[in-house]
């Protein structure tokens, strides 16, 4: 044991041999190792920061409906006339944790036109509580619920449909007994998705409005949807199907998923890069001792001791780099927590719509404890491999200097 | 202890036509408490024959022993255990490890042995002692004039108290004064512990002061002469 501190020992005072050296080594797999932590960082908690103001105006985290109320293959089809009720649910905590809704797809009539739109009837209270759809409303004001039969819907679409706040306007859609669905509902507000896809095609109204237009009884409903933004595993729930966000908008999950992975695959082209900037540097280091290492050998240092001493010393140089590497990563990450970084600097100024909606352009960065030691592994394990041709080369010409 | 070349060639081959004897029909044998120098010109092959007793190169033919070891039939590894264990070494440039004060630089081979902290520090402060650096012991190699660093490089070669000292041209690189400083320290050494040396140095004014010379031409003792000094 006492071989081995004496082999720390120099091979930490080896890194004093040329401290500037030394120090542009360890600053730059340090700012390396602190730009892929605030990079991945970055990734993660922005397109986590996005989802989550994404997911919390409408969509949810996960949907808990009649196992055949969305079709298998394609989640965004779905069939009206399957419904379910609380009674369905055996966990009764997640009844508390969402909000029903009913959907109706109808066409919508305003002055000159008429528009075929998604319309969703909704707990207007705990909606407020869980979503923040009430925030999108813009102009006018949120459905009311001790009102019936009022009426939100997308900015366009009023406007192509030529309504206004305060007027009314004629629904007409297929009620689940098979009878026209068709009533008045009097505009109450306006929703601004800035300008997304949405905008044209959605409208809301009070649940019991809606449960009435579609001839549903008081205690039947299409689905329950959760805001629990925390929970990534799903219920399992016998009767019902539980269905992700992830599929019922892939697009979106798969894009997100490809900001992951690419993000991962930056950081590693970022690593061998200085990896193979390193290598060189420690082969001019390494050939420069090679007099010396030749000397060690002679009075009596065998060539696995040497091999070891240089191991450590890169050993030591790397876990202070990484160290300091993830300090300047946590720094960097606290700063954009505490200034959040604009992502419309990446877009050259223009709205990111997803999903029919337009991002907020303002993304806090936390720090995801797992990059901390994720990274600081790959440098090692890069740091590893550079090692090995540097070490090779001094070991065999040493010999041979021998 | 005696170390015995016998009959010993070393070939040197650059291609097939091109062969250079670094050493020939070498016979030395090396007793307890011997001085020797190895002389000749540049290229006569003094330091091939040092690397050979060292057991840095191996024979091509000739039998190489220490005692009743057999040197060539040791291993890489094993002839460096058996370098550290037996022998120390002077060098003309003096390699000392820059990283490492005096102290620590004569410290490095005991630590490779395995000597307790006390026994180093003994050692060290003993071998010190020898050299006349008692009190420099903390500067680093920099810090120090060539002869004071050829000093540390004797004291690191003898703080092991090793069976045999090689120097190879340990005072090419100093000045007449250092270098006749530097010879008087090797026979006090040698005088006083018994320590035997064996250097190699073309220096005629430090040759008069060696018992045993050998004179070295094209790899083959050519003569050798007892001095009475």
């Amino acid at each position: 044991m006492r071989g081995f501190f004496y082999l720390v020992k120099f091979s930490y005072r080896n890194l004093f041999r040329a401290p500037k050296r030394t120090f542009i080594m360890i600053l730059s797999l340090s700012l390396g190792c602190g730009f892929i932590i605030w990079d991945l960082n970055f990734a993660k908690s922005g397109s986590t920061e996005i989802m989550k103001d994404f997911l919390s105006q409408y969509a949810g985290q996960y949907h808990i409906s009649n196992k055949h109320y969305y079709t298998e293959k394609n989640k965004k089809e779905f069939n009206i006339f399957k419904t379910m009720s609380d009674d369905d649910i055996e966990d009764k905590s997640l009844i508390l944790k969402s909000t029903k809704r009913v959907n109706a797809p109808v066409f919508i009539s305003g002055e000159k036109k008429t528009l075929g739109v998604l319309l969703t009837g909704i707990e207007v209270l705990k909606e407020k509580k869980l979503s923040s759809l009430y925030k999108v409303v813009t102009v006018g004001r949120f459905l009311d619920d001790k009102n019936e039969k009022e009426i939100v819907l997308g900015k366009s679409l009023a406007q192509k449909i030529n309504i206004g706040i305060g007027e009314e306007v004629a629904i007409i859609g297929q009620a689940v007994d098979g009878s026209i669905a068709n009533d008045l509902y009097k505009v109450v507000g306006l929703l601004d998705f800035g300008g997304g896809d949405l905008e044209d095609s959605l409208a809301f109204t009070q649940i019991h409005s809606a449960q009435e237009l579609l001839s549903l009884p008081e205690n039947k409903y299409h689905q329950r949807v959760s805001f629990d933004m925390e929970t990534e595993e799903l219920p399992v729930l016998k009767n019902l199907a539980v269905t992700h966000w992830s599929m019922l908008l892939p697009e979106i999950g798969v894009s997100m998923k490809f900001v992951d992975n690419f993000t991962w695959i930056v950081s590693i082209i970022i690593v061998v890069v200085v990896s193979l900037g390193l290598s060189n540097t420690l082969m001019i280091t390494f050939f420069e001792r090679e007099q010396e290492f030749t000397c060690l050998n002679i009075i009596g240092a065998k060539a696995s001791w040497i091999t070891w001493s240089l191991m450590v010393e890169v050993f030591i140089m790397g876990t202070i780099a990484v160290v300091l590497g993830a300090f300047l990563g946590f720094v960097a990450t606290s700063y954009c927590n505490y200034q959040p970084i604009n992502i419309e600097l990446f877009t050259g100024g223009k709205p990111i719509i997803m999903g029919g909606m337009t991002l907020k352009p303002l993304v806090r960065i936390y720090s995801v404890s797992q990059y901390y030691w994720k990274v600081p592994l790959m440098i090692y394990f890069f740091l590893s491999l550079t090692m090995i041709y540097p070490l090779s080369r001094v070991i065999g010409r040493s010999k041979n200097a021998v | 202890m005696q170390f015995e070349l016998s009959q010993i060639d070393k070939v040197y081959v650059s291609s097939q036509e091109n062969q250079v004897f670094g050493a020939k029909d070498v016979n030395i044998k090396i007793h307890e408490g011997d001085f020797m120098a190895l002389v000749g010109p540049s290229g006569s092959g003094k330091t091939t024959i040092l690397n050979l007793i060292a057991g840095l190169i191996l024979p091509t033919k000739g039998s190489l022993k220490h005692g009743t070891e057999d040197i060539t039939s040791m291993s890489l590894e094993e002839r460096t255990k058996h370098r550290l264990d037996y022998m120390g070494f002077v060098f003309q440039d003096y390699q000392l490890l820059p990283i490492l004060t005096a102290w620590e630089n004569i410290e490095f081979p005991l630590q490779l042995r395995g000597f307790s902290k006390n026994e180093i520090k003994e050692r060290v402060d003993w071998a010190l002692a020898q050299v006349g650096l008692e009190k420099l012991g903390n500067r680093f190699p920099k810090q120090l004039s060539g002869g004071q660093q050829q000093r540390v490089s004797i004291a690191r070669a003898i703080a092991g108290r090793p069976q045999l000292i090689l120097a190879d041209e340990p005072t090419a690189n100093l000045d007449s004064k250092t270098a006749q400083e530097i010879i008087e320290l090797f026979l006090k050494l040698n005088k006083d512990f018994k320590l035997t040396f064996i250097f190699s140095t073309h220096d005629q004014h430090l040759i008069d002061q060696i018992r045993t010379v050998h004179y070295i031409k094209d790899g083959h003792i050519s003569e050798s002469r007892e001095h009475h000094v």
